[in-house]
């Protein structure tokens, strides 16, 4: 039913725009998008983006890579405006969903300084807010190695931006609050409260230089298979008396633990040459592992052919010690070792289960050919080695192991 | 000497190769403040960096705005639409307002006192300001 109110809504700015095209009543409309098929070559486990529900195996399917967004921009008055967008993908769940990417109004309060209330852009990342359009970035999927760090996109809240040119250099600053409560795979909800988000970008003729760093607390009750190892630690802690596993439980839980994702960036495009880098720490006081992660992409363009290589990393800088004992001491009940040995692996196993747990390295080669106006085919093939585990995988089946190859021709537009 | 005769040759030898491109002029209002400005200042509202004044497009099958954003950004059209995209679909900004020939850009910059824009050198009469010529 909601999905339904939103495809509604994604409707309405073509019919407003169809009914404003001849006059400047300051309702623009543009729109992106892109068709894409994915493959790869097992079936023993499912390779998508973050926070998909699944993904690609050996048969071609679309709805790894494509989505498509409409916005409608509005001006008010000279100083006041409002913005919407809608995005339609697969996401979380199972289904081409349309979701709110955003919807906020903007006051301009002179030439270097703007305020946004609504739902906005979480500028967590580099490409942060364009992550899904196609058109506007280089590779065909922002690398899952750094992007599944932080799965949503947007909150509710607001931001203050300020824009100053010092001589030739342009310097942003955007600082954001505000929370969301984001829909993940596996019908979970993550609750993310009192988010403050600063963006420092520095502009010098092609070079950018990217700083940011957000802090929260995040929650998240809903899922059975967390809320159940939480149980029987806390029961198993309170029955054989053994205090660290109620504390381990407490310790493991996601509930308003302190979360901090600090990054940084760089972007050249200097006369062919098309670098991007970013580096991202991640840490959670909680179950969630405490990862870094990095990439680097080079290109160089010749004409409107663009081949470039990437290569993105991510790995675990430590998680909660599990300290649920080998084997009960003697004179314990003969069930007590069992319940200890299946609490362990239990607790063992979360850095390897949820959305950006577990290690993972790819390569990848691909090309970008801007063939038209407004339009680029992208082909891209990527190595992805799962470490220590599945990686980022989908569903892995038993004897599933990597490397996995995946293939992706997408075609971008934007209007 | 040498070598001034072969670049005189290579000049010779571009201007052969290039069609005839009309010179493309960056123009503002006559109230405008500014007298002139650098070729960085000029690309800084076309590519979205400043806000301080609005650009004016000419259409996207126009060739002068191919020359005007090879010229002055030393981007092609694909390069600065990807650009766009960016601060598009960030609610950054939105796409420069397009009109219709230079005729028509003189007429929004002759009328907006933030306005900016480019025309052909031959279209420019007292209604605007020439503050760049691209080179």
């Amino acid at each position: 039913m909601k999905k339904r109110i939103i495809a509604t809504l994604l409707a309405l700015p073509l019919a407003v725009s169809t009914a404003y095209a001849q006059d400047s009543s300051g309702v623009r409309i543009s729109g992106f998008g892109t068709g894409a098929l994915t493959w790869t070559n097992t079936d023993k486990a499912e390779f998508g983006r973050p926070n998909q529900a699944t993904g690609a195996k050996k048969d071609l399917t679309t709805g790894v890579d494509s989505n498509l967004g409409l916005q409608a921009d509005y001006s008010i008055n000279s100083w006041l405006s409002v913005t919407g967008q809608g995005l339609v993908r697969k996401d979380a769940e199972d289904d081409f969903g349309a979701e709110l990417s955003w919807a906020f109004a903007k006051a301009k309060i002179n030439d270097e300084l703007s305020v946004r209330a609504g739902r906005i852009g979480l500028p967590v990342f580099m490409i942060s807010d364009y992550r899904n359009v196609g058109y506007a970035n280089t590779f065909l999927r922002p690398p899952v190695e750094l992007y599944s760090q932080v799965p949503f996109n947007s909150i509710n809240g607001a931001d203050v931006t300020w824009q100053h040119g010092f001589g030739d250099t342009t310097v942003t600053a955007q600082l954001a609050y505000g929370g969301i409560d984001s829909h993940l795979s596996g019908g979970n909800t993550v609750e993310v409260r009192q988010l403050s988000a600063l963006n420092l970008v520095a502009e010098h003729g092609p070079l950018t230089l990217r700083f940011g760093r957000a802090d929260g607390k995040m929650s998240m009750h809903t899922s059975a298979s967390l809320n159940g190892l939480f149980t029987n630690l806390r029961a198993a802690g309170t029955g054989y008396k053994f205090a660290q596993l109620n504390q381990l439980a407490g310790d493991l839980e996601l509930n308003k633990k302190k979360a901090s994702f600090t990054s940084a960036g760089l972007g050249l495009d200097w006369n062919n040459i098309v670098v991007q880098t970013e580096y991202a720490k991640r840490k959670v006081d909680a179950y969630i592992n405490d990862t870094s992660a990095w990439y680097a992409m080079a290109g160089y363009r010749f004409g409107k052919v663009l081949p470039f290589y990437i290569h993105s990393e991510l790995k675990i800088d430590s998680v909660p010690t599990n300290t649920v004992p080998l084997a009960c001491p003697a004179g314990y009940p003969a069930a007590c070792t069992p319940t200890m040995a299946a609490l362990r692996a239990g607790v063992n196993s979360l850095k390897n289960s949820g959305i950006g747990q577990g290690e993972q390295t790819t390569d990848s080669i691909g090309v970008r050919w801007d063939f038209y106006r407004s339009l680029a085919l992208k082909a891209q093939i990527d190595r992805v080695r799962p470490q220590n585990g599945t990686g980022l995988f989908l569903a892995p089946q038993a004897g599933f192991k990597g490397p996995v190859t995946v293939g992706s021709v997408a075609l971008d537009f934007v209007f | 000497m040498k070598t001034m005769i072969k670049a005189t040759l290579g000049a010779a030898v571009l201007a052969l190769a290039l069609p005839a491109m009309a010179e493309v002029v960056v123009v503002v209002n006559p109230k405008a403040a500014e007298s002139s400005m650098t070729k960085d200042q000029v690309a800084q509202f076309f590519l979205g960096k400043s806000s301080a004044m609005t650009p004016v497009d000419q259409p996207e099958s126009a060739p002068i705005r191919a020359e005007f954003y090879k010229k002055v950004t030393d981007k092609d059209a694909s390069q600065v639409k990807a650009l766009w995209s960016k601060l598009v679909f960030t609610g950054k900004a939105t796409m420069p307002k397009e009109a219709g020939d230079s005729a028509a850009v003189k007429k929004t910059v002759a009328a907006d006192p933030k306005a900016i824009g480019y025309i052909e050198k031959s279209a420019v009469d007292a209604s605007v300001k020439v503050i760049y010529t691209a080179q």
